[in-house]
């Protein structure tokens, strides 16, 4: 049921035969958590990855970035290295005692960015998740939303190619979605390739170019909305399909 | 060495701002001031008691500080996950453990600098004069709590925090009997004891070999040099445990 769009343009993300096998309990009982993963994100595209919990959506973003070693399989990126990369975890937490423009600042420099550059690109990140009054107060007071909003900033800081998003609306109101997905648009339109995952197929549908839709730690559909579209009346009733054949 | 920078300023604003850690010196303040009673009640020694006890609460309370806050220091970021913002950069494992030890180093020095300060206060107050041992004392207690940080750090990255507490305050309590443990066991003339000594005696950092604190109230004269070659010692016994840390580190995955 793997689809290939036949998309002309090179791919940023290649992931092959992605495998990841973690140990768990006392008695380090092996379990499967990804069993081949095909991926490929253009350039440009933004890129939606779906799935139930537990498919492997994260452990996939996490093993991208080098946060988790794969078992078996590889993964090609095309940028030098992850300076051009920006992340925003899942139900992302940060320092407590930090505020948030002293945040984005560290995040800033952990990439080298110089200062004058740093301060300027700040304001304007507080600036485009709507922060700008809460800037100087410290992270333990932000809610819920308001750190999704900062993982956004801090995920963009380095002005990156390629941004993985982890649930980016987990936790937001309306207004917060909205704003989340203008920031999406505009990275589009800047050129930029955006992968993220997501449970809210609406908003899938809005922004993505592409899907893939993981099962059980494998890639079962790959293509574009349109494709997916084509299937089905509704995204929801596509994945719902997908995920029951 | 930026991210080395960037990692440790984060890190001493990050403990500095900890309200928990405010509560502890203020708690060390407390015990300093002590001092001051005791030596109200010890007949002429007051200027000896107010030094002697006020050292023993510098080392106590520099002592809490840095085991609980160096055995949070990297549990707290893998548990509340802000490694994942961390890594997901290109950050290295090494200059996250040297970064974070440095930070916490930072915030040590204010902690000391802060009882300290106090301390010099009091004993200017009871002895009418400002003794130069005293801060000498101080920097080279200041010495072996930054082996005990180095160590506690090592010792969080093998297990859980409270573990990595209790075996960093065990390698302090060690550290200041390791070279009793060498001079009894030789006494005993049996070759295995002294070995097994003198296995400890390497493996554990020999703190006393840097403790001034009888020379600061004249019960002892200190050989520099030797105090000297010690501090060489731990120096390196820091990079040792930190190289463990970044090794054991390096392993890991989030």
């Amino acid at each position: 049921m793997t689809q290939n769009a036949g998309c002309v343009r090179p791919p940023l993300l290649e992931v092959a035969g992605l495998r990841k096998t973690v140990k768990v309990g006392f008695r380090r009982r092996p379990v499967e958590i990804l069993r081949g993963v095909d991926l490929e994100v253009h350039q440009n595209d933004v890129f939606g990855l779906l799935g139930p919990n537990g498919a492997g959506k994260t452990t996939t973003i996490k093993t991208v970035l080098g946060l988790m070693r794969p078992s078996a399989g590889s993964v090609r990126l095309g940028l030098p290295d992850l300076s051009r990369v920006g992340y925003l975890p899942e139900n992302p937490y940060f320092y407590d005692y930090l505020s948030g423009r002293e945040f984005l600042s560290f995040c800033g420099q952990l990439f080298g960015i110089d200062a004058n550059v740093r301060r300027e690109r700040v304001d304007r990140l507080l600036a485009e998740v709507g922060l700008e009054a809460a800037a100087d107060k410290h992270l333990r007071k932000y809610s819920k939303g308001m750190l999704q909003r900062i993982g956004i900033a801090q995920a963009l800081i380095n002005d990156p190619e390629l941004v993985l998003l982890d649930e980016p609306m987990t936790g937001l109101d309306p207004i917060g979605r909205r704003e989340v997905k203008v920031i999406i648009q505009r990275l589009q339109e800047r050129g930029k390739t955006v992968l993220f995952n997501s449970h809210i197929l609406s908003d899938v549908h809005e922004l993505c170019t592409r899907i893939a839709i993981i099962r059980g730690g494998t890639v079962v559909w790959q293509g574009t909305v349109p494709e997916a579209m084509a299937e089905a009346a509704t995204l929801d009733d596509f994945f719902m399909r997908v995920i029951a054949s | 060495m930026k991210q080395v920078g960037a990692i440790a300023l984060n890190t001493f604003k990050e403990t500095i701002r900890d309200r928990v850690l405010g509560i502890i010196v203020v708690f060390a303040l407390i015990m300093i001031a002590g001092g001051l009673w005791l030596g109200s009640i010890s007949l002429g020694e007051g200027g000896r008691m107010m030094k002697d006890f006020g050292l023993v609460a510098v080392t106590l309370f520099g002592l809490i500080v840095a085991v609980f806050v160096a055995a949070g220091l990297i549990h707290k970021e893998v548990e509340k996950r802000t490694v994942f913002v961390l890594f997901s950069k290109p950050v290295s494992r090494t200059a996250f453990i040297v970064g974070k030890f440095l930070g916490l180093c930072a915030t040590m020095a204010i902690v000391m600098a802060g009882m300290a300060a106090f301390l010099f206060v009091l004993v200017w107050i009871v002895d009418g004069g400002f003794s130069g041992m005293l801060l000498l004392a101080v920097l080279l207690i200041y010495a072996q709590l930054l082996v005990i940080i180095a160590v506690t750090i090592f010792f969080s990255t093998l297990g859980s925090a409270i573990l990595a507490s209790v075996l960093g305050i065990c390698v302090f309590v060690a550290g200041q009997l390791s070279h009793n443990v060498l001079s009894l066991s030789r006494l005993g003339q049996n070759a295995a004891t002294e070995a097994l000594s003198w296995v400890v005696y390497v493996i554990i950092p020999n703190l006393s070999a840097v403790d001034v604190k009888p020379a600061v109230v004249g019960e002892q004269v200190v050989a520099w040099s030797s105090v000297g070659v010690w501090l060489v010692y731990l120096g390196a016994y820091v990079v040792v445990c930190l190289g463990l840390a970044v090794a054991v580190f390096r392993r890991k995955e989030f």
